[in-house]
């Protein structure tokens, strides 16, 4: 029924047109697979949970040039008077603010230096009981800390003895064993755990094994520097921000307050990178496959243009127009199903080879089956234009002379 | 002037050889003015091509004004083209794209010819077929009879030794068949040698030397001399 | 002849202007991704200070303790800790040599003038100035003995002169550092660079700093750093001078040697130095170990050129490829389409080179077209990475020699794709179109 056989002879005839097709093919799916897989990995990346309401968290820098204050005393008299804003639902002053890409980690150990112990990087942070409700993370066992066991730290002398820290840590520190009640150190220091809390990412999420990993300590140690993170009612962060800086200067005036910035916000500036990468590849592929699609449609209309003649000829014989969009689509088929073989081996390639320079994933097969189905299938639609219109070429055409 | 020994032509294909001329012996003298008669596919246009080198030539010698045509490579194939030979085609070939004026120029750009040149031998070749006044008309604004006169002008605008016209007269009517064969006529009296390929016996008996190719051969007639009333057969 | 081949590549260009232009925004959409990412990658990669940068060195010493490992490609900690930094400065040596650290202030006047901002701050040795090309417009740096007594004093560039103080010159006058108030001693050219390659710790794409006061500021006023402190063992940092002491790193230092002579004098004088510090008990490895990168080695040492960029670059290069088989295939068409009119020209005395040379102009000038729109495509796809991205601000530009390139990558892509055409248009026997048109 299918005249392959011919048509496979027509095509080694006219080499040149079936190789450019099976160079575009092969590309395009050697590229999209590839790119749409790295644009899922980076959607991953953006879309995971950080445990954060990001939309109704902002955060915002202190710098105080003034010497003739308390630091301490100054940070609590600040807390108090952002918690008496209306729509806020707790402040607090943070060694470092999550999802920021800048903040402290170091390694904790189950036992103190220096005797050889497990040790495990995780990302910390200092503040005090009011940390967890502002970062309105869940604690899912055990307690908060308590007001009296927040070290206000004015001379080194003293370090904090309890601690909060993520599932993830504690899973990883105690293998076998609930990490609830537990003592780690850090360096010499012991901490025991009060609390176990669910998900929270630290100030990175890059760094695969240290993102879910976080500690809390309860410390409270402003330099002339410091950070304060402010979680609000839903829909009033706007109000809430416009208000912080008059607010801070009429608390004390020979300061500066600087990045006043949503934790959405500052995530975005974090993974602009990525983001901006992600969607680079979108348009890349985007064009790409207008571009073979545009490539097939033309080779194809030149084809048939050369052709002309001879599909009049097969029509005055009597093939019907089904037969002739059958035999491009058939034609079509045999160069795109090469090209995608070709395509197949190239994603891979490519694949293996970004995974070797880069870090990229190893490319899933999956995407290579799915872009080689979608390619096929947009062939398919390119040449059935073309196609149609050399069904409706005249047969009248093969009995003129020119 | 012209001269054919053992000319021989094959196309070879996957199942076949087919010998479009074989055995092609021609002498052509200065200044004759010669038509070429034979049914369709005797190997007429082949051998039109093979005398302007449009072809090569798969045995024989040809000798074009003493040269060897078979030891020359494409450029100078080309360039012995564009200096010795105009080609005259039934469909005309004019280049749509460009006017009458540049049509008559291609040539005379490949032989690099100054400017100032070009458009002195343009002007008098177009005055010399009565089209001065439509240089810069396109082809497509002008009837068959006066494309073909554009076509022999600029056959002629490099002043050839040897002028080929295949079937230059089949698209045209024969009032302007007969203006484009005066034309020749009057061509070959300026000292050109003519050769004609012709499916009109009337035409070709005008001619004072008629040569038939039969099966990629060559049967030669006799002369007519100036008498186109008597047709004698070999 | 050349002139008479564009005329004749314009003409048929206006033959069949669908065709034409088809081909032209293939080549421009495929020169214009191609040099999108092209020239931030180009920008990245760019020598900052490419008069010198191989005369100025990044020092690296390896002080961690045997068995210890950092993250940096060979194990070497990117930055020095503050004793190491300190002995190298102060070391009686003829090289230009300059210790660097990052910090920031509160900047005001201590009035109403101006209200106070947030500002970072480069801590340096005089030698800076010098070394990275820094040319003062008014007063000069500040003096060996203000260095050596902590002279509260600061170089400050001429956009925050004008800022502070509503004129370029603003030497002479004062200004506060939190509650430390300097005098400025002078003003120089606003530092412009697209890599900040003197200190690649905290965003390599960072703007350089507007305000430099001397190192000795460090220890006299215990500056602290807002760059990244590493440390690689225990150790209880309770005051300042803990952290002076420590083998904690927080340091950058560069050293400029003009010659090779000079860099291996200095290298003797590294070795010999950690041979000394080892009987202090400091630099326990077998093996001393240091390190002397110029500035581009040094900027790739810190991979500087993000692989999101090599890999953006690559794809599209393959990009440009389908773009190249797609025109091949239109300028196939378009040339055979067009073999009776080669036919004619040949019968009329061209030569193959001839005909194959007006197809090569042709496919030449729809690659200089297509490389003009790809230029327009390209600054189009940098204005979108500019929006994604604030940083990118001074990357996501063509310079002269990317605007250069672009149409000479288009005009050789096209001649590439243009070849097998042209070459087949030129080759077919012209006797075949001449018998019927």
């Amino acid at each position: 029924m299918l005249e392959i056989k011919p048509i496979f002879n027509a095509l080694l005839r006219s080499k040149v047109g079936a190789v450019l097709l099976l160079i575009q093919i092969a590309i395009t799916t050697a590229i999209v697979s590839n790119a749409a897989f790295i644009i899922k990995d980076r959607l991953d990346y953006l879309n995971q949970p950080t445990g954060y309401e990001e939309e109704n968290i902002f955060k915002f820098n202190v710098m105080t040039f003034g010497t003739d204050l308390d630091l301490i005393q100054q940070v609590e008299l600040d807390e108090a008077s952002i918690r008496a804003l209306p729509g806020v639902v707790d402040a607090v002053q943070i060694s470092a603010i999550p999802l920021s890409g800048g903040g402290s980690s170091t390694g904790f150990r189950l036992k103190p230096v220096p005797e050889k112990s497990k040790s495990i990087n995780a990302s910390y942070f200092e503040t005090d009981e009011h940390g967890l409700n502002t970062l309105g993370v869940e604690l899912i066992a055990g307690r908060n800390f308590n007001q009296d066991e927040v070290i206000l730290n004015r001379d080194y002398s003293q370090f904090p003895k309890v601690a909060l820290a993520t599932k993830a840590l504690l899973d990883e520190l105690f293998p076998d064993e609930e990490g609830l009640g537990k003592v780690i150190y850090m360096g010499d220091q012991p901490l025991k755990i009060v609390g176990v809390i669910g998900m929270m990412k630290g100030p990175w999420l890059k760094l695969e094994e240290r993102k879910d990993r976080s500690v809390i300590l309860p410390m409270v140690d402003p330099g002339k520097l410091h950070q304060f993170l402010v979680r609000t009612e839903p829909g009033q962060r706007a109000h809430v921000m416009k208000q912080i800086e008059a607010l801070m200067h009429d608390n004390y005036a020979k300061r500066v307050i600087q990045d006043l910035t949503g934790l959405d916000e500052k995530k975005a500036d974090y993974v602009a990178e990525d983001r901006l990468m992600m969607r680079m590849l979108v348009v890349l592929i985007s064009v790409l496959v207008l571009v073979t699609a545009l490539g097939i449609f033309g080779l194809t209309l030149f084809n048939i243009n050369k052709r002309t003649k001879q599909i009049g000829t097969r029509r005055a014989l009597g093939a019907r127009k089904s037969t002739i969009i059958q035999y491009f689509v058939v034609e079509n088929g045999i160069i795109c199903i090469a090209g995608l073989i070709l395509g197949v081996c190239g994603a891979v390639l490519l694949g293996q080879q970004l995974m070797t320079h880069y870090s990229v994933p190893l490319l899933s097969n999956w995407y290579i089956a799915t872009t080689a189905l979608l390619v096929f299938a947009m062939s398919i639609l390119a040449v059935i234009g073309p196609a149609r219109r050399a069904a409706n070429i005249a047969p009248s055409i093969a009995t003129r002379t020119i | 002037m012209l001269k054919m020994n053992n000319i021989s032509k094959m196309y070879q294909t996957e199942m076949v050889q087919t010998h479009a001329l074989r055995d092609f012996n021609l002498h052509v003298e200065e200044g004759e003015f010669i038509a070429v008669t034979g049914p369709s596919g005797s190997g007429k246009t082949t051998f039109l091509n093979i005398a302007g080198m449009l072809e090569p030539f798969t045995g024989g010698d040809y000798l074009l004004d003493g040269i060897d045509v078979g030891k020359l490579n494409d450029n100078q194939r080309a360039d012995l083209r564009n200096q010795k030979i105009g080609f005259i085609f039934q469909g005309f070939n004019l280049i749509p794209d460009l006017n009458l004026y540049e049509n008559v120029e291609v040539p005379l750009r490949y032989r690099g010819i100054k400017a100032a040149e070009r458009k002195r031998r343009i002007e008098q070749c177009l005055e010399q077929v009565g089209l001065a006044s439509r240089a810069k008309h396109l082809p497509q604004q002008l009837s068959g009879g006066q494309q073909q006169r554009v076509a022999i002008a600029r056959a002629l605008a490099g002043d050839p030794r040897f002028l080929l016209a295949d079937e230059p007269t089949g698209n045209l009517d024969s009032l302007m068949a007969r203006q484009v064969m005066e034309l020749l006529e009057q061509i070959n009296r300026d000292g050109a040698t003519i050769i004609m390929v012709t499916h009109d016996a009337e035409l070709a008996r005008r001619a004072p030397r008629n040569i038939q190719v039969v099966d990629g051969q060559l049967a030669d007639f006799t002369l007519y001399q100036g008498n186109p009333n008597v047709a004698v057969g070999a | 002849m050349f002139s008479h081949y564009i005329d004749l590549g314009w003409r048929s260009f206006k033959r069949t202007p669908l065709v034409s232009l088809l081909m032209v925004l293939a080549i421009a959409v495929g020169i214009g991704i191609t040099m999108t990412s092209l020239s931030v990658y180009h920008m990245m990669s760019m020598d900052p200070i490419p008069d010198k940068s191989d005369k100025l060195f990044a020092v690296q010493l390896q002080t961690i303790d045997e068995g210890q490992t950092w993250w940096s490609p060979d194990n070497l900690p990117y930055q020095l800790t503050y004793k190491d930094t300190e002995s190298l400065l102060k070391s009686d040596l003829p090289y230009k040599r300059a210790a660097l650290m990052a910090t920031g202030f509160s900047v005001h006047l201590n009035s109403d003038k101006v209200k106070p901002f947030l500002e970072e701050t480069r801590v340096t040795s005089r030698d800076a100035f010098s070394m990275f090309n820094l040319p003062f417009i008014h007063g000069d740096v500040w003096s060996q003995e203000q260095e050596d007594s902590a002279a509260p004093v600061t170089v400050i560039s001429s956009s925050l002169s004008k800022k502070l103080f509503g004129s370029e010159n603003g030497v002479g006058q004062t200004l506060y550092l939190d509650d430390l108030s300097v005098q400025v001693v002078g003003v120089i050219k606003d530092w412009q660079l697209h890599v900040k390659y003197y200190d690649l710790n905290n965003g390599s794409f960072n703007e350089p700093e507007q305000i430099f006061i001397p190192f000795s500021l460090i220890k006299a006023h215990e500056i602290n750093t807002w760059g990244n402190t590493n440390g690689w063992k225990h150790e209880p940092v309770k005051v300042f001078n803990d952290k002076l002491q420590s083998e904690k790193f927080w340091l950058q230092f560069w050293v400029e040697l003009n010659n090779e002579t000079e860099k291996r004098a200095f290298e003797g004088y590294l070795a010999n130095y950690i041979a000394e510090e080892k009987k202090t008990g400091r630099f326990t490895r077998e093996q001393a170990e240091y390190k002397l990168r110029d500035v581009n080695e040094w900027i790739s040492y810190w991979e500087v050129v993000n692989e999101d960029n090599k890999i953006m670059v690559a794809l599209s290069f393959m990009f440009l490829a389908v773009c190249l088989a797609n025109i091949l295939g239109l300028l196939l068409a378009k040339f055979l389409r067009r073999a009776p009119e080669v036919g004619v020209r040949r019968a009329l005395g061209a030569s193959k080179r001839q005909v194959f040379f007006q197809h090569i102009v042709e496919v030449g000038m729809l690659g200089l077209f297509g490389g003009v729109i790809g230029i327009i495509v390209a600054q189009l796809g940098l204005f979108g990475i500019r929006q994604s991205l604030s940083y990118y601000d001074s990357l996501a530009n063509m310079d002269i020699s990317m605007l250069m390139t672009a149409p000479i990558i288009a005009i050789l892509a096209c001649i590439i794709a243009g070849l097998y055409p042209a070459w087949v248009v030129c080759n077919t026997t012209p006797a075949t179109y001449l018998k019927t048109q």
